[in-house]
């Protein structure tokens, strides 16, 4: 781990407001992820993976601590700022895949780029390309509904890179996908993260997969890092 | 994100929503409809009494009343008479007065108004008229609009014109089978002499006054036409019209009111008015003035068209709040469509703003998204209007037709009716739009992509 940190975060906390209770949703959590790794976060159910990963994402502001992303300190953005973050420094993928229902695999691709101004032919260029990578090129017209759980993951994947961010954070990507689909999926996303230098951190409970593929675990209990592994 | 895929954003929204988008616009097509028509319907009124103003003369027609007689004013705070017009008090319109008035520079004609209370009878049928003295000059120009055989050729011809209304009252329902007819008229008048002499208790003792009745026979050469707004504004309004040199010929009192009794009583015998008539509205101040220097007052409507101007403003101004009413509400039905449309795509707004949609890119889809509404209601308001005014026209002219009334456009449609109908549609669809947008704006991603 002698590769400077892509993602360094500094006593990061969120806490939420249920009436009158406060629940910590993540506690003094200081983590640095190096660039081009592959780092997995587990833990049970309500131990704040998805907090931590919305924060990393941009999706939402911490309570306390600091974000740095290279270089850029993501915890002090503004609303637009953060906005421009998730556009071109991280993308995101999700356990219930997130893709527009009314929009053909290629249009759910293109919609980042709509974001970055890109114009629509090279959009549609960029698109195809990205759906050619994920395997996904003969489902370029298809509706999501169309789609397979597997292929729906795929196009997300090709969607979250679309504006090319060094940074992919996938939340338990395989939640709702079957063994085979699920080591097909996290099987690709390896093989970014090997071919394009892209660093992912990824929220799984399958153990299995975990080990094969991650590089480094985080564990997560009621919101504060409770153990780390890493290998070379 | 760029101008077209904003567009194109919500085009495609719209499309998906057919149904919906069709009775929002619906709401926004009526409201504008209402609006258009109703504004249609006030320029129309405003184009065809101004026209009928201007082709009846009265713009260029000056009335001098005697010294110290009131004016009619409309403005409450100069009930009567205001200064700069009112005459000295005891200056006497007499035709001596009316010759000068007729020399000064700009004057076409002037002529006393004149007329008489007579009994007018056509083929037995009779009826208790106003019989006016009207010059064969002014009898030929727009103030008299001749619209069956002719106005009378000169002062002294044995001949009268008299209104369709009255010839249809007294039988005649084809205008052009009055002309030619015999018209009696039969007029009342009093020995002035013998009425000098006569006292108060004289009047009250049963003596009654020296009345004499005497009848005339004149061929009716022409019918007036009936004008649009109540026989049409213009300053010969009565139903017979006859020539000075004829009028002179009839014996009849010489008064139209008990006011010219008293004026008779102190031996200053005058006119009650005159009228003048000018080449061009350039002649109206200085010939105003001139006869102000006689020791006249004078009333010129040229200088209440400010007054009718404003009135007309008004009568926009609430037939517009009328149809506001139509477009508040067509304006809430966008808004609760574009609210019912966040709802339905919290989701998609989260995933926007995931993949990294800003604020303002949100805020920008369904701004655009509601201006479409805005302007597709707003067209088709515009051909509902044009097509609503259409049939009322044609329905209100079926009736008024009836009444042997001419056809008249009532509404009118300058360009700029449509151009702004549809941009304070586009307006309204706009500003309603603010509060949906910035609503979807606000949406926050973390809430609208927890699964399920
Ligand atoms: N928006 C929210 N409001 C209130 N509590 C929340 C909210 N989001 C998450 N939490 C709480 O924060 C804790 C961590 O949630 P989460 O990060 O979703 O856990 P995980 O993804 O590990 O299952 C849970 O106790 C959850 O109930
Ligand atoms: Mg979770």
């Amino acid at each position: 781990m002698n590769a400077p940190p892509i993602i360094q975060t500094r006593s990061l906390a969120k806490t939420y407001l249920i009436g009158d209770v406060r629940v910590a949703a993540l506690e003094d959590v200081t983590l640095a992820v190096a660039e081009g790794r592959f780092m997995a976060v587990t833990g049970a159910s309500g131990s704040g993976k998805s907090t931590l990963l919305n924060l990393l994402g941009g999706l939402d502001t911490p309570s306390a601590g600091t974000i740095e992303v290279d270089g850029a300190l993501v915890s002090a953005m503004n609303r637009e700022a953060l906005a421009r973050y998730r556009r071109f420094g991280a993308g995101m993928i999700f356990q219930s895949f997130n893709l527009v229902p009314a929009r053909t695999a290629l249009e759910n691709v293109e919609l980042p780029l709509v974001f970055s101004n890109v114009d629509k032919k090279e959009r549609k260029r960029r698109a195809a390309e990205l759906l050619e990578k994920v395997g996904l090129a003969h489902r370029a017209n298809h509706r999501p509904s169309q789609l397979s759980g597997g292929e729906q993951q795929r196009v997300a994947v090709a969607r979250a890179l679309a504006n090319g961010p060094r940074l992919l954070l996938a939340d338990e990507p395989t939640g709702n996908l079957d063994s085979r689909t699920s080591r097909e999926i996290v099987g690709l996303l390896a093989e970014l993260n090997r071919g394009r230098r892209l660093t992912v951190v990824m929220v799984s409970h399958e153990e299995s997969l975990v080990r094969e593929y991650a590089h480094d675990v985080v564990r997560l209990r009621d919101g504060r890092i409770v153990g780390t592994e890493s290998r070379a | 994100m760029r101008f077209t895929d904003a567009v194109e954003f919500a085009l495609a929204s719209l499309r998906k929503r057919r149904l919906r988008t069709l009775l929002t616009a619906s709401g926004v097509m009526i409201g504008i409809g209402a609006l258009v028509s109703m504004i249609s319907f006030g320029k129309g009124m405003q184009k065809n009494v101004t026209e009928a103003f201007k082709a009846s003369d009265l713009f260029t027609t000056l009335m001098v009343m005697p010294g110290g007689a009131d004016v009619p004013s409309r403005d409450p705070a100069r009930p009567r008479r205001p200064a700069e017009t009112a005459g000295r008090a005891g200056a006497v319109l007499d035709d001596a007065a009316v010759a000068e008035i007729s020399q000064i520079p700009g004057v076409r004609t002037a002529y006393p108004d004149v007329s008489f209370p007579a009994l007018i009878a056509l083929e037995g049928e009779e009826e208790f008229r106003l019989v006016q003295v009207v010059p064969a000059a002014v009898a030929a120009s727009n103030a008299v609009r001749v619209g069956w055989g002719r106005a009378y050729a000169s002062d002294d011809e044995e001949g009268v014109v008299v209104s369709r209304s009255l010839a249809r009252r007294l039988g005649t329902d084809e205008p052009a089978a009055a002309v030619g007819k015999t018209l009696r008229i039969t007029s009342v008048s009093i020995d002035l002499g013998e009425l000098a002499s006569l006292d108060l208790a004289g009047l009250f003792s049963g003596k009654g006054l020296p009345v004499a009745r005497e009848v005339y026979d004149f061929p009716i050469v022409g019918v007036t036409e009936i004008t649009a707004f109540g026989g049409g504004p213009s300053p010969v309004q009565n139903d017979v019209i006859i020539p000075p040199g004829t009028a002179r010929r009839i014996k009849r009192l010489p008064i139209t009111s008990i006011w010219d009794l008293f004026r008779l009583r102190d031996g200053r015998l005058g006119y009650s008015a005159a009228s003048v008539k000018l080449g061009s509205l350039r002649d109206l101040e200085p010939v105003k003035s001139r006869v102000r220097e006689m020791g006249f007052t004078t009333f010129a409507l040229a200088d209440q068209f400010d007054e009718i101007t404003k009135a007309f403003y008004f009568m926009d101004m609430i037939l517009a709040a009328v149809g506001m009413i139509a477009i508040v509400v067509a304006a809430l039905g966008i808004v609760n469509t574009m609210v019912m449309s966040i709802l339905e795509r919290f989701r998609e707004i989260g995933v926007m703003k995931a993949v990294g949609a800003g604020d303002g890119d949100i805020r920008r889809i369904f701004f655009f998204e509601s201006g479409t509404i805005g302007l597709l209601g707003g067209a088709a308001g515009c051909v509902l209007g044009w097509a609503v005014s259409l049939v009322i026209n044609r329905v209100v002219n079926f009736y008024m037709a009836r009444q042997g009334m001419p056809d008249i456009d009532y509404f009118a449609f300058p360009f700029w009716i449509f151009l702004g109908a549809v941009g304070f549609s586009l307006l309204v669809s706009l500003v309603s739009g603010i509060y949906p947008a910035r609503r979807a704006a606000r949406v926050d991603p973390v809430i609208a992509l927890r699964h399920d």
